[in-house]
């Protein structure tokens, strides 16, 4: 073993093994279970969720637990899909979720724009005051909001999901974006000035391809917070039909006179999860980027 | 299909279109009066008429709402007759006649000092653990990431299974522990005095991943040539740790505590689906909610609003006002 070992002279292996290695290597391995052990505890909800929504309804709360249901009911998910209009709800939500997305992902581009490459006088503040919206709690605007809704009598319509994004959605993606602007070098722009593009093609030619990790950090968390929406849908939509996914999956949690169907509510949960679980898991680094970039300079 | 969906998304997304040259024409007309009226410079021209979009939408969805909370609270509005002026009786109502006001401020208040500095103080630890060079960091990362992308609706569900005294989770881990202490496991969500602890637990399972995620961030953002120069300063690691990785974290801790703060005061979903016993108390925005659209009484509701308002404001303010004393900022002499 040791011949092997000594011959390739720059592995690490070679350090002999005095006690702060091995108190190293101890600590290495309490560390790999440490975070092994919380990673499982983290995952073992998620996996009931998605093994509940496997098994009969009445079998559900069945002791021990059944980690592997023995006989998968596949059928609960086109059972689920259909024992409410679905199809519908995934368009609503569809709709709900891109339209406004689409908005706020160029209108805070251009603000940000504006804010990050433009002196005007008050710029400091009304930047401060754009930062200080992000802290102001919803509850305080969200009667008054709704009542402006109810003026223009678009109620259980989905106007009130939808529009309010062209105004630039939350401060976080202004905010997150003018970061971005603000580290492009200003020669770059400059020389397309020079070449005779006006500011309107500088910004869509020149500027947004350069921001391209920031727009793909909005839009996921974008994505995430309207296809997760809960609120909004509920106080907003009256109709059925028009319910998104989360409102609707709702109603399988029990009425008056029906029994909670809880491997359907799991099913569709789990419908839910996977899109997001995808971007994510391809998207990892913007989802983090678009994380961090708020907690850097708060 | 259920319904007419063209018919329903069609009004909407024309009415999208109209605003949206609404919004482009309010831009490009103030940079037409700036110019040629005010004759100023282009750069401010331009950098005002970007800006439009979010000064409109500050004044329609921020400024207005906010004044108009503070109006409303201060009249009697059932969303049929128009607000009547009634003083300040509906904060006298809310203070001194209200059941439910009390067990709800203990409750909110309680909830966010407890969860927020546990959940900050994990996070914490859990990012200092994962910067050390760790193999498969990315699948850790996902681990923990997990929860903080399930719809909260279905978190709250799954809670209610996992503290289910019967049949829960939780309980079925807890019961060697318990049967040893002689005790029965709790009723968390049906126990008076358990939902607090319930609340806290759910809370950490999701947000420690996103909090974590944001403070390893902060973490990997600290320069490696500031450790190299206190090596050979001789610094040991523990003297590292409270002298370069901390200070240089603590914007990032102060940005979470800030943002957590104001998110628990206002625990909306995991409150209205929780069923927690209302022995307990309900959180204020749950409340608001069922005063404002359950009960259709929207000016003490808005009172209710106002005074979140004023809570979370104190408390941020008092947060800013700490920071001299313990946030870092680079290039800042202190």
């Amino acid at each position: 073993m040791s011949t092997t070992v000594t011959r390739t002279s720059a592995s690490p292996t070679r350090v002999p093994w005095t006690p702060p290695r091995i108190r190293q290597a101890i600590g290495k391995a309490v560390t790999y279970l440490f975070v092994s052990a919380l990673g499982v505890l983290f995952l073992v909800p998620l996996f009931w969720l998605v093994s509940s929504s496997l098994k009969e309804g009445n079998h559900i709360f069945d002791q021990p637990v059944e980690w592997f249901p023995a006989s998968p009911q596949w059928k609960n998910y086109p059972d689920a899909w259909n024992a409410l209009p679905f199809t519908r709800f995934l368009l609503n939500t569809l709709f709900v979720t891109l339209v406004p997305l689409l908005a706020e992902v160029f209108a805070s581009a251009i603000v940000a724009y504006g804010f990050a490459r433009f002196a005007f006088p008050g710029r400091n503040i009304l930047f401060m005051v754009m930062i200080s919206t992000m802290f102001l709690p919803d509850a305080v605007k969200l009667i008054p909001t709704f009542l402006i809704w109810k003026q223009f009598d678009l109620i259980d319509h989905y106007d009130p999901l939808v529009l309010g994004s062209l105004f630039g959605g939350t401060p976080l993606f202004i905010f997150l974006m003018r970061q971005f602007f603000s580290s492009v070098p200003k020669e770059i722009e400059e020389a397309a000035l020079i070449d005779g593009a006006n500011v309107f093609q500088t910004f869509t030619r020149v500027m947004i391809p350069l921001i391209r990790p920031a727009l793909l950090s909005v839009s996921i968390i974008g994505f995430q917070g309207h296809w997760n929406d809960f609120l909004s849908p509920l106080i907003y939509l009256n109709s059925q039909a028009k319910y998104t996914m989360t409102v609707g999956m709702f109603f399988f949690t029990g009425g008056t006179n029906e029994r909670p169907h809880w491997e359907w509510l799991m099913a569709m949960s789990t419908v839910m999860i996977v899109p997001i679980l995808i971007l994510f898991i391809f998207f990892q680094r913007y989802f983090i980027e678009g994380l961090t970039s708020g907690g850097v300079k708060g | 299909m259920v319904g007419d969906p063209i018919a329903d998304y069609l009004p909407t997304f024309i009415r999208f279109l109209l605003l949206a040259a609404v919004v482009v024409g309010a831009s490009t007309g103030l940079h037409y009066v700036l110019r040629n009226i005010f004759h100023l410079r282009r750069e401010i021209a331009i950098g005002y008429s970007l800006i439009t979009p979010w000064i409109l939408g500050f004044l329609i969805f921020s400024l207005g709402p906010i004044i108009a909370t503070f109006v409303l609270s201060f009249t009697d509005y059932n969303l049929q007759q128009t607000p009547k002026f009634i003083d300040i009786k509906n904060y006298d109502t809310l203070i001194n006649k209200d059941v439910n006001f009390w067990p709800a401020i203990k409750l909110t208040i309680l909830y966010s000092i407890i969860s927020v500095p546990i959940s900050v103080f994990v996070s914490l630890m859990l990012a200092l653990i994962l910067s050390k060079k760790l193999r498969f960091i990315g699948v850790y990362r996902v681990l923990y990431y997990l929860p903080s992308i399930v719809p909260a609706v279905a978190v709250v569900l799954l809670w209610r299974w996992i503290f289910n005294p019967d049949v829960g989770l939780l309980n079925i881990a807890l019961s060697p522990i318990f049967s040893l202490l002689g005790q029965t496991p709790p009723d968390w969500f049906g126990d008076e005095s358990w939902v607090l602890p319930a609340f806290i637990i759910m809370s950490l399972w999701t947000a420690l991943g996103n909090n974590t995620v944001i403070l390893l961030g902060s973490r990997k953002g600290v320069a490696a040539d500031l450790y190299e120069a206190a090596s050979i300063d001789g610094a040991t690691t523990f003297d590292k740790f409270r002298k370069i990785t901390l200070p240089m974290m603590t914007p990032a801790i102060f940005f979470l505590v800030v943002v957590e703060f104001a998110s628990a005061m206002q625990l909306f979903t995991p409150a209205a689906f929780a069923r927690a016993t209302p022995a307990a108390g309900r959180f204020m925005n749950l409340l608001i909610y069922t005063y404002g659209f359950q009960q259709s009484r929207m000016g003490y509701a808005t009172a209710l609003a106002v005074i979140l308002f004023l809570l979370i404001l104190a408390a941020t303010i008092v947060l800013f006002r700490s920071q001299t004393r313990w946030v870092y900022y680079e290039g800042q002499e202190k």
